[in-house]
């Protein structure tokens, strides 16, 4: 990687990598577990969830670019919890960096912008969901200063 | 399986019978009478033990310690039949401390566990590790032998071995540092093309690394393909092999997708260390390799492609892991070698740097002997290469600052020359003596 990689808005033209990042993402989340398996046509799908997300003045979708090249996708939205105080908090849905641009403080500086986006939009909080066996993301998170608040528990249907 | 084969399975079991094992503990010091016991034993034996409680590192001077290695292993990956389990190991492990001790003059016990997991291994070994001089891993199942090689150099201050990693990358380093030599080719310029990152090419690529190969030159190919840093399968690899992920990061520069046809285009090296031959690495894609192609066909015990294949494809230098062709890529050749001249020193650490150390001075044995296309690296019949390579690397130990005594370079080959004299002088005698029956006729 180069020393030009910069954090910025992601454009129409970006869309076809990001949803290679983005469906590299949710096929890591289904090695974690089985209830997290991805659909077969995860492409579609994430491709239809990132443009309806770009589309969306409530949302934030970052890239980072490096070289000409998309090589980290963010993506947030804003949320009114109703019951409880802030009501509007930004909720990181997805980050994905490729593997070299990992460990170099990209993903810190992805999530800060994503933060000052979502500030500006009214969130007081931010929080973020990944897969509860997702040990590296945790460790990501709690050194940005995040913890847990709520936890999701699944079962299968009988 | 070969006519062959099946003659020394048969033989191997019927002699294993005979003999009952091929190892055993005899004593290595006189007993004049039995008076001798209250020297060896009670009371005499507590003062050696009060001496140790005030400095366990007495042990090494005062107890055999200092010359014997435990051979573990859960059996996981045993030979090429797979996840046989610790009872079925038994016999290769008390073959390779019979090697160690006939080679390398070391005692090493055979210690097979019954161990569900890594930490469950890695438990056993430190807990065991009071009563040894060093322990050689064997034979276990990867990514789990990574974990375990790395997590034991850090937690024990004796050395700690994998056999299947360091053993065959230290013999390929060794080869392909000769061979290039031959080809007058530079380890830093070649591009070289390991396939099949198992234990030995997953080090292999570490040492050649750190030995001066570009990273960026270095493919390596796994049963997915080529491994690069945007492969599909790059988030798996962090969570369930890290050091695959690593080497991905760093190696294959240029990113080369797809199998051993799309990265072996105009390679230097072709370093396979993958499944048994014939044909698992074809003429057609050495003839794709450079001018004056090195190609290694580690693979037993058929290699991926036969010599004479490799040869007419193009290659000009071919090694295998076989005896009974030129150039015998043979781990035998470094670990008894790299665990006398460490147990010598009385070292707290094989490092990957006293590896390297160990490869380039069996390099260097060659190289004195005249090197050639059919001669890159020693043979075991050349035995002056053990105390060789021991003294390079105890002094090698020595100068990291790992080895608990200091001795000159003469002092380490006259002991490890003496060392491991002594103990075929002493089968032999045994032999020669009957006490060690000779093997009946058939």
């Amino acid at each position: 990687m180069t020393n030009s990689a910069s954090i910025r808005a992601a454009k129409n033209e970006d869309l076809e990598r990001m949803v290679d990042l983005v469906s590299r993402l949710k096929r890591l989340n289904g090695e974690f577990d089985p209830l997290l398996t991805p659909v077969d046509d995860l492409e579609n799908e994430v491709a239809k969830y990132l443009q309806g997300m770009m589309k969306d003045s409530n949302s934030v979708v970052l890239v980072l670019e490096d070289g000409g090249k998309v090589q980290g996708v963010l993506t947030a939205k804003l949320i009114d919890r109703c019951f409880y105080k802030p009501r509007l908090v930004g909720q990181i849905a997805d980050v994905y960096l490729m593997p070299e641009y990992r460990r170099r403080g990209m993903g810190y500086k992805l999530i800060a912008e994503a933060e000052k986006l979502l500030k500006s939009k009214g969130a007081e909080m931010i929080f973020a969901e990944f897969p509860a066996k997702n040990v590296i993301a945790e460790g990501f998170y709690r050194k940005m200063g995040f913890r847990e608040i709520t936890e999701i528990f699944a079962k299968e249907t009988q | 399986m070969s006519e062959r084969t099946e003659k020394y399975y048969d033989m191997a079991i019927s002699l294993s019978k005979f003999y009952g094992g091929k190892i055993q503990v005899i004593p290595k010091v006189p007993v004049r009478s039995l008076d001798d016991f209250s020297i060896w034993y009670t009371p005499g034996v507590a003062g050696v033990s009060n001496t140790i409680a005030k400095d366990p590192d007495k042990s090494f001077e005062l107890t055999s310690r200092w010359n014997t290695i435990a051979i573990i292993t859960n059996g996981t990956r045993v030979l090429g039949l797979g996840n046989i389990g610790p009872e079925a190991a038994l016999p290769v492990m008390e073959g390779k401390a019979m090697i160690f001790k006939y080679l390398g003059g070391v005692d090493a016990f055979p210690l097979v566990v019954r161990a569900k997991t890594k930490e469950e291994v890695a438990d056993v070994a430190e807990r065991v590790s009071p009563a040894f001089g060093g322990i050689n891993l064997e034979d276990i199942a990867q990514p789990d032998c990574f974990y375990l090689l790395d997590r034991l150099r850090e937690t024990l201050d004796i050395p700690v071995w994998h056999d299947d990693q360091l053993g065959t990358a230290a013999a390929t380093l060794a080869g392909l540092v000769n061979a290039l030599k031959v080809v007058g080719k530079k380890l830093s310029d070649v591009k070289i093309v390991m396939f099949g990152a198992g234990a030995a090419n997953i080090a292999g690529a570490r040492l050649i690394m750190a030995a001066g190969g570009d990273p960026k030159k270095i493919i390596l190919i796994d049963s997915k393909g080529a491994l690069y840093s945007e492969r599909e399968d790059m988030d798996k690899l962090q969570l369930v092999h890290p050091w695959k992920y690593e080497l991905a990061l760093k190696t294959n520069g240029e990113k080369v997708a797809g199998g051993l046809d799309e990265a072996i285009v105009g390679a230097d090296v072709l370093i396979a260390a993958s499944t048994p031959g014939p044909g698992v690495v074809k003429k057609e894609q050495v003839k794709k390799m450079a001018k004056d192609a090195i190609v290694f066909a580690e693979a037993n015990p058929v290699p991926e492609i036969w010599p004479w294949e490799a040869k007419e494809a193009g290659a000009r230098i071919v090694a295998t892991g076989r005896s009974d062709f030129p150039n015998q890529i043979n781990n035998s050749l470094v670990f008894p070698a790299v665990f006398r001249g460490t147990l010598d020193v009385r070292a707290k650490k094989i490092l990957d740097e006293m590896v390297i150390t160990a490869a380039l001075e069996l390099a260097k044995f060659a190289e004195e002997r005249g090197l050639s296309e059919e001669y890159i690296i020693p043979t075991m019949e050349e035995w002056e290469v053990y105390p060789r390579v021991a003294t390079a690397v105890g002094l090698k130990a020595i100068e990291m600052g790992l080895a608990r005594i200091k001795l000159s370079k003469d002092e380490i080959y006259d002991h490890a020359y003496k060392m491991i004299r002594l103990s075929r002088d002493t089968l032999a005698t045994l032999v020669k003596n009957n006490l060690i029956s000779p093997v009946p006729a058939e």
